[in-house]
């Protein structure tokens, strides 16, 4: 009988434990149906995971933002509202404390600095990680900074899919290919 | 010569011993074997299979996990041996980690190490219990010293308030192994897993600009060591099982030693008011370890004077005098260690008890090490007192041993 009781609650741990990743799943899927696609420029760097393995790290163009509120703190959590340039491109128009209505877009990120005199903080997008097979993270950096080097502008940016608030990346590009194809197409 | 009965009894006592043995190995086997299976599966997902769709990585991730889980239903609803639930609650517990690796990687979830480690120990801690697993219960700990780690001492450090809630599940297990296996490997291994863990994450309680305090919270967290190493449970144990005891003192020690030099004191009295979290955390420390030595007092396990089981009550006055008079402090500490160096000789002599005797003449030795560091004392003074103090060593030691040989011969 005391098995039976044991066996049942780990079934019931069991399934949290299915949950959880299930849930991790779901959401992304939504986003990634649902969301709106808005491009981030961005610069790839490449560092590591004991679990995860290797990614690349994305520094985006949009670091900065003009604030009026005076009390942000490092390590802070801000909503930054977004729009889409004509060319797709995103670009942050604010930051504040309070959650922007239902038809605006928005990520939430850490403030990373506050700078009373040019009224500035910092942020970090929450998307900022890439996770590539270990034997091209260190092609892609190369091969960003190869792109960087020719003459289109604005070559490299990230594909982000946002809804209500949550982000998921899905691809990295550099000059509208998609930075694994670019690492196979260096080797051939 | 030996009744049959004798015989008998003496026959199956071997066996029994000899059934025993295997069996041990094969649970160690089986553990190592799972644990190295699931870590090989962290490590073969984390090289980022980019052929792969998406489904077919969905599905990658949750393979291990539902093979780990069959294999632990299977064993406790057919109430398999011990190396069974061993061995199957280690790979599933690397499996859920696999999982949740693998599904980061697919989405590029940023999420940092630490909340991922926090995640994975949080599903996996039921384990402990549902299949009495105490290698899970070993992986539980190290993880949330790893989480501690991660959490607590990367820069911008928060307060890893989590790691309370891990010790906490993990308090039953240990609790149940005092009680009922006092004298096993398991136990002694918990008695220097928990306090080692501790020791590594109370700095990460302390908050930045409060550093000076960390070395009064670690006195106190070493006294709370040293006080339960001393009560008869742990101390009629062999010493090499008293993790307690051995961090509290050499734990104490060794930050004691820090304080005797100026600029700690110097550095403190600089230092702003300690924030509320600093003060909390130390007064309930020191509350704990008081309620242990008043404790043993009451049950009279305390005999005879041991100037170490008060040195968390004595550094809390030095402490307090250090806020008004840096030198008077600087010199009451070295006066403290250099007694506690004597006081521990004593122990040493009277017990007939070298490693204690060394031990106490190791203190002296670093205490005087360490002020050749701070002082302007001519080199010639400085050679004296080293050559004082190694002849010390000699001298005792050789005392010692003729008055053992003595006791030996007059026996």
């Amino acid at each position: 009988m005391k098995t039976l009781y044991v066996f049942l609650i780990f079934v019931a741990v069991a399934i949290v434990q299915l949950f959880v990743p299930a849930q991790m799943i779901f959401n992304r899927e939504t986003v990634l149906k649902e969301g709106t696609v808005y491009k981030f420029k961005t610069r790839p760097v490449d560092p590591n995971d004991p679990f995860r393995g290797k990614y690349i790290n994305l520094q985006y163009d949009i670091n900065t933002l003009k604030t009026d509120d005076t009390l942000w703190q490092r390590k802070e959590e801000g909503y930054v509202y977004l729009i889409k340039d004509a060319d797709g491109f995103a670009e942050a128009t604010s930051i504040s404390r309070e959650k922007p209505d239902l038809n605006e877009d928005y990520v939430i990120a850490e403030i990373s600095w506050y700078n009373k005199n040019t009224k500035e903080v910092g942020i970090n997008l929450p998307f900022n990680r890439y996770y590539m097979e270990e034997s091209k993270a260190d092609a892609a950096e190369e091969a960003y900074r190869d792109a960087q080097r020719d003459s289109l502008p604005d070559n490299t940016y990230a594909l982000v899919h946002i809804k209500n608030g949550r982000a998921v990346l899905a691809d990295v590009l550099i000059d509208n290919i998609s930075i694994k194809d670019h690492v196979k197409n260096d080797r051939n | 010569m030996i009744s049959q009965d004798v015989a008998d009894s003496i026959q199956s006592y071997y066996k029994s011993k000899n059934e025993g043995k295997p069996n041990r190995l094969f649970l160690i086997f089986g553990v190592l074997g799972s644990a190295l299976v699931g870590l090989g599966i962290i490590l073969i997902l984390a090289h980022n299979w980019d052929d792969f769709s998406r489904t077919t990585k969905t599905i990658w991730a949750f393979l291990p996990l539902v093979i780990g889980q069959l294999f632990t239903g299977f064993s406790i609803l057919r109430n398999k041996s011990k190396t069974w639930k061993e061995a199957s609650g280690v790979f599933l517990f690397f499996s859920v980690g696999a999982s949740m690796t693998l599904i980061s990687q697919i989405y590029n979830i940023p999420g940092n190490l630490s909340s991922f480690l926090l995640t994975w120990i949080l599903l996996c801690a039921p384990l402990i219990y549902l299949l009495k697993s105490r290698a899970v219960a070993i992986l539980h700990v190290v993880f949330a010293t790893y989480y501690v780690f991660e959490y607590g001492y990367s820069v911008g450090s928060h307060t890893p308030w989590y790691y309370l809630l891990c010790l906490a599940l993990i308090a039953p297990f240990y609790i149940q192994l005092l009680r009922q296996q006092e004298r096993s490997n398991i136990t002694s291994i918990f008695n220097w897993l928990i306090p080692l863990s501790i020791t590594i994450s109370l700095g990460a309680f302390v908050r930045p600009g409060d550093g000076d305090y960390g070395f009064f919270m670690y006195i106190i967290l070493f006294g709370i060591f040293y006080n339960l190493g001393k009560m008869p449970y742990f101390q009629d144990q062999k010493l090499r099982r008293n993790g307690y005891l051995i961090i509290g003192s050499l734990g104490t020690m060794i930050t004691l030693l820090i304080t005797t030099f100026k600029w700690f004191w110097e550095e403190m009295a600089k230092s702003a008011v300690a924030d509320t979290q600093t003060i909390m955390i130390s007064s309930t420390l020191f509350i704990i370890a008081l309620a242990i030595l008043v404790y043993s007092y009451s049950k009279k396990w305390v005999k005879g004077f041991n100037l170490f089981q008060f040195v968390f009550i004595i550094f809390s006055l030095l402490f307090v005098i250090g806020m008004v008079d840096v030198t008077l402090s600087t010199i009451l500490t070295n006066v403290f260690v250099l007694a506690l160096g004597l006081t521990t000789m004593k122990i040493g002599v009277d017990q007939f008890h070298f490693g204690i005797l060394n031990y106490g003449l190791l203190i002296v030795t670093a205490l005087v090490v360490c002020r050749f560091f701070d002082t302007n004392i001519t080199f010639v003074i400085r050679g004296l007192l080293f050559v004082i103090v190694g002849a010390g060593f000699f001298l005792t030691n050789y005392i010692m041993l003729k008055k053992q040989k003595s006791k030996i011969s007059n026996k």
